[in-house]
């Protein structure tokens, strides 16, 4: 849930010397708001998260190009709804193996908090049809397979001894499609075959 | 609660559906300071036993009023609405079987918070209240998905 605003320079304008002012419009509320850290800034985004952090609300945003002493139209956002349209990060991953298994632990990913003092809250608990997607590589044939999964623990079995095998696990919530950000990969190599270790 | 009720409705390709049309119709509604569902007051405050009840008023609210009220020029758009309309008709058609077992019962608490729905709807032109109404179908599709988690397909 963390919402960034971001624009583009106007065209023609290179060269000159250009500051942004942004606001932003909570739907079905009265009039725009001013975001004081974003009046006449240079750089091209403006973080909204805060004004932006209860989820069930509907947001706009518009933002105008300021240069000498002229100033630009507005330029608005469409209707901005974060319960819907946020982007939401992959979960934690932790593996453990032994000879041809591999046991997956998934961490849902929590929601952006204002400061670190601020209570986690899971993103498990906003949306409970929460699912991964987690996709498996195997270094050695090559060949990667992927599933869906509900659950927090999930047990590849049949795996090949002494292998090299790679996770990576996308969180997903089943509806409108969102960007997905994929978790970085984490490999194991399976234990080598006792049974032939004995011979 | 409407828990049993609906389970057969994917309400996520009715989602889809409004996906790809809600740019273009949410851009239609220049009323920002005006909502008509209310997203919070309203929907919000709705109470697991109320769900039923809102959910078969909210569906008539669409199918009649809403849906006829709106004229679509936009072939495209017009099919999208179209097939969003006939998924809301196979779930009147799911709640009429809970009707009929008395399982949507209307509270007072459910028939006032459609009222403030429909009271909002009165107070704009009928092609503007119809396109907000439109406009905001994400918000009563995800909290028909909210209230009625582990019966979609």
């Amino acid at each position: 849930m963390k919402n960034v605003l971001q624009w583009s320079p106007p065209e023609g304008l290179q060269g000159a010397e250009l500051t942004y002012t942004v606001q932003y419009f909570i739907y079905g509320q009265k009039k725009w708001l001013n975001k004081s850290e974003c009046r006449n800034i240079s750089r091209t985004c403006c973080d909204l998260s805060v004004e932006t952090s209860d989820y069930e609300h509907q947001y706009y945003a518009k933002v105008k190009a300021i240069w000498e002493t002229n100033c630009s139209k507005w330029a608005e956002t469409g209707r901005f709804y974060p319960f819907l349209e946020t982007q939401i990060g992959p979960p934690e991953v932790a593996l453990s193996t032994d000879e041809k298994s591999i046991s997956i632990v998934l961490t849902a990913p929590e929601k952006w908090k204002r400061n670190p003092e601020e209570s986690s809250i899971s993103m498990q608990q906003i949306y409970s049809n929460l699912k991964y997607n987690v996709s498996v590589y195997n270094a050695k044939s090559n060949k990667t397979w992927s599933q869906c999964v509900t659950n927090r623990t999930l047990v590849l079995s049949w795996l090949e001894p002494d292998t090299l095998y790679c996770v990576r696990v996308e969180s997903f919530v089943p509806g409108p499609p969102r960007l997905a950000r994929p978790s970085e990969k984490r490999c194991v190599r399976t234990r080598k075959d006792q049974t032939s270790a004995l011979k | 609660g409407l828990r049993r009720c609906l389970l057969s409705m994917d309400i996520h390709h009715i989602e889809e559906s409004f996906q790809e049309i809600k740019k273009t119709i949410q851009a239609k509604d220049t009323f920002q300071n005006v909502t008509i569902l209310s997203t919070l007051e309203t929907l919000k405050s709705i109470k697991p036993l109320d769900v039923c009840c809102v959910t078969k008023n909210l569906l008539a609210f669409y199918v009649d009023k809403v849906f006829k009220d709106h004229q679509e020029l936009n072939p495209k758009i017009l099919r999208k609405i179209s097939s969003i309309a006939n998924s809301f008709l196979y779930m009147q058609k799911a709640l009429q079987q809970c009707q009929e077992q008395k399982q949507c019962h209307c509270r007072e608490e459910a028939t006032n918070a459609t009222r403030i729905i429909h009271d909002n709807y009165s107070q704009l032109e009928v092609q503007s209240a119809a396109i907000k109404s439109l406009g905001e179908l994400d918000v009563f599709l995800a909290w028909i998905d909210k209230n009625h988690q582990g019966t979609s397909a």
